[in-house]
């Protein structure tokens, strides 16, 4: 008689116990698909977050809800979160889109280029891309402006004059025909030396010579020095990488022109030096990118 | 487009305010940095990590305190339970939230499924030895009284194994506090997220020691409440 | 049921993962060696500090405070923040590394070593001190191997630890698998749960091994505990 009050006891704390997780999943998952929450999902670096909060502020100033996850992580996972509905808005760069999720097998020339493969392949998938940003947060072969007097260096091409070559670039860099190999081999740079990057910052390594030149991108708060300087990448092994807001085809049928309108007018304000002056602010001065976001927007009247 | 359209769309770029020198040069600790961001940085880590720990312990108890009372009753049933709990123990934490990833998401839920399973060998453990160390002379005395089982186990062996179980409840508590730092590498929440953020920022000082900090007064602070608590519900041990 | 696995997360992660492994020995190889040349390196030198230490202490049974403030205060060091406090004293990466893996291997060994020799049963050491055995004879040949079980319980949990914080410590210029782990961006999530994988082989294998060791060493003795 006992043992079973026992065990029935034991039985409802095992039910309890694994409960409580799954109504906590449950609920966290539960999403209405009648009018569509605007989610806005960004990756986890300072620039993905000045862009999500740029975006989701300036809807929330024309009156839309917004829903916000913030840090998702890499380009892989922000894609099957798109295509899973668990976001429907996200943020991305245009040749990412084309070579990485695209996976198109000639690399674009132009800039409209890649932004139109990569807006052709999200259609087959219920997405969109709104229209692109004009700034671009591409690789770079970036060196101390110093060093760019001292050989006459305006593009990448020019860097034939320099002896004993060597260039600081993230893992998987020397692989690639979008970086080191297209060095190597577009660009004719045959004895350029590879350095990984890792925790200590690019700009330290040009810095203290360690490196010709270093992977700074193109938005990064280091540029908006006269420091250094970011050379031309005249043949594009780099690609193009303007950012175009992803978003799911449902979210534009259920809000319209006044959802895209929003949207594009945040874009269109987004150039190179807007950029690199939000990430400096956020990295360096360190302010908190929603206040970042939200001084920008209020100085060009969308919020 | 012409270049009086081009001009139009130039942004203003408004001044966002310098941070401070000790900011901007990456001094060894600025208050300035804490005080101003107490609000939208440290606090809500601070109160998202607690969150994450008590439901971790909770959980981990109820399924450990489960497991521990069907090991008592069943011997047998000691080995398996006691080796899952050391296998789940023995992945490294950082593996065994990638490792949920696929399952559960980018979710809260992944990262309290790990903790959990973090606790469970300690508590386990815990509470099956020390419901175990009960003096064989005392169960039969209870039993001589005409108690149940249930009502020895209830009024007389649990009361017995509180120390060991206080003593394990303290250790997974401290452990999960110290785990869920962790957590920052999956999910933007808990104290480990400044910390995260602070390496990959050009490594800024004072976000990294003042969360660290904050983390390391934390997991003190529990094991202190959890020892008074101890003393507290077995008021007939002396110390 | 259903509701907790993740709409947006597939099983095809795992097969994806095994063929990551598959097609990159080469890396998850060189991965593996810097992981456990650090490890190594680190669970070494704590065994240097705290065994000895603990050893000894327990014997003349005296800091018992000392082992258990030890203990307690190892467990309220959050690895990441350890990892973090290190990056910040010096960025000598295999250095600043190894000093924290250190600093979080040494309590458990430390703790259990104590425990593990002071805890003997007293009654036998009185026995072998009446038959006129040396400390250092009563130490070596009766504590000591008394005490095997729970110091080497110590030692797996200070490795297996090591070996975890190990992983974390790649965000702060520490290799190893780590490496692939944190770098989601470069090597896919295939990439990420793969090296998740090894690793977490890698801390069975050292668990088992020690676990062997136990085995062999305390065959013929009954434990003390």
């Amino acid at each position: 008689m006992v043992r079973k009050h026992a065990r029935r006891a034991v039985k409802a704390a095992f039910a309890l116990a694994l409960a409580i997780p799954i109504v906590l999943g449950g609920t966290a998952n539960a999403q209405t698909t009648a009018t569509p929450t605007i989610t806005v999902g960004t990756k986890n670096f300072t620039e993905a977050f000045v862009l999500g909060e740029l975006y989701k502020q300036a809807l929330q100033a024309k009156g839309f809800k917004v829903a916000y996850k913030e840090n998702i992580g890499s380009s892989e996972l922000l894609d099957t979160a798109l295509t899973s509905g668990k976001v429907n808005f996200a943020p991305e760069y245009t040749g990412i889109l084309a070579l990485n999720i695209a996976k198109v097998k000639k690399a674009p020339k132009t800039a409209a280029a890649t932004y139109a493969a990569a807006k052709a392949f999200e259609e087959t998938r219920g997405l969109t891309l709104l229209k692109q940003t004009p700034f671009f947060d591409a690789d770079s072969f970036t060196v101390l402006t110093k060093t760019a007097k001292k050989y006459g260096l305006r593009k990448i091409s020019d860097l034939k004059k320099v002896p004993s070559l060597s260039y600081g670039g993230y893992p998987e860099c020397d692989k690639r025909i979008t970086c080191l190999l297209g060095l190597k081999q577009i660009y004719g740079l045959k004895n350029i030396k590879f350095v990984q990057l890792g925790t200590i910052p690019v700009t330290k390594l040009i810095d203290t010579g360690k490196v010709t030149g270093g992977d700074v991108f193109t938005t990064e708060p280091a540029l908006a020095s006269p420091k250094y300087t970011a050379l031309v990448d005249d043949k594009h092994i780099f690609g193009f990488q303007n950012v175009a807001p992803v978003v799911s085809k449902k979210l534009v049928a259920a809000y319209g022109a006044k959802f895209v309108n929003a949207v594009n007018a945040v874009s269109a304000k987004l150039t190179n030096p807007a950029m690199i002056a939000m990430n400096k602010a956020v990295a360096v001065d360190k302010k908190t990118p929603a206040s970042v976001a939200k001084a920008f927007l209020k100085a060009n009247g969308l919020a | 487009m012409n270049a009086f359209t081009l001009l139009a769309q130039q942004p203003v770029i408004p001044d966002f305010g310098q941070g401070s020198r000790c900011e901007t040069e990456n001094h060894a600790f600025c208050w300035g940095w804490v005080t101003n961001h107490w609000s939208d940085t440290l606090q809500p880590a601070l109160l998202q990590h607690i969150k994450l720990a008590v439901i971790a312990v909770a959980i981990g108890f109820v399924l450990s305190f489960a497991s521990a009372l069907i090991a008592y009753r069943y011997r047998r049933a000691d080995q398996p339970i006691g080796l899952l709990s050391d296998f789940l123990y023995t992945i490294p934490s950082l593996a065994l939230f990638q490792l949920l990833v696929p399952l559960t998401g980018l979710t809260v839920t992944t990262v309290e499924v790990a903790l959990v399973s973090y606790t469970l060998l300690i508590l386990y453990r815990n509470i099956l030895e020390g419901l175990r160390a009960v003096p064989e002379d005392v169960r039969e005395a209870a039993r001589g009284m005409g108690l149940s089982r249930l009502q020895t186990l209830v009024r007389v062996e649990l009361p017995l194994a509180v120390p060991s179980i206080m003593a394990g409840v303290r250790i997974a508590t401290v452990s999960t506090i110290s785990i869920a730092t962790i957590a920052a590498f999956v999910i933007p929440e808990g104290l480990g997220r400044p910390i995260y953020i602070g390496i990959t920022q050009d490594i800024f000082k004072t976000e990294i020691i003042a969360a660290g900090a904050l983390a390391i007064l934390l997991a003190l602070a529990a094991d202190g409440l959890l020892v008074l608590l101890g003393r507290a519900l077995t008021p007939w041990r002396n110390v | 049921m259903i509701r907790v696995l993740a709409d947006t997360f597939s099983w095809g992660t795992f097969p994806d993962a095994i063929t990551f492994i598959v097609d990159h020995p080469g890396l998850l190889w060189h991965k593996s060696v810097q992981h456990m040349e650090l490890s190594g390196a680190a669970l070494g030198l704590a065994l240097l500090l705290a065994l000895p230490l603990g050893v000894v202490l327990g014997h003349v049974r005296r800091g018992s405070f000392v082992a258990i403030s030890v203990s307690n205060v190892g467990r309220a060091l959050p690895s990441l923040v350890l990892i973090a406090f290190a990056l910040l004293v010096s960025q000598h990466f295999f250095v600043n590394n190894m000093a924290a893996l250190i600093v979080l291997g040494v309590p458990p060994i430390l703790t259990n070593a104590y425990f593990g020799v002071e805890g003997v049963d007293r009654n036998i050491v009185e026995a072998a001190r009446g038959m006129g055995m040396s400390g250092r004879d009563i130490l070596l040949r009766i504590e000591l191997p008394l005490a095997l079980p729970l110091i080497i319980a110590g030692i797996r949990i200070a490795a297996v630890f090591i070996i975890a914080t190990a992983t974390i410590a790649a965000i702060a210029g520490g290799g190893g698998l780590g490496d692939i782990i944190v770098n989601q961006a470069t090597y896919g999530l295939s990439g990420v749960v793969g090296a998740s994988l090894v690793v977490s082989a890698l801390a069975f294998a050292v668990a088992l091994i020690l676990a062997l060791v136990r085995k062999l060493l305390t065959g013929p003795y009954v434990s003390a505990s």
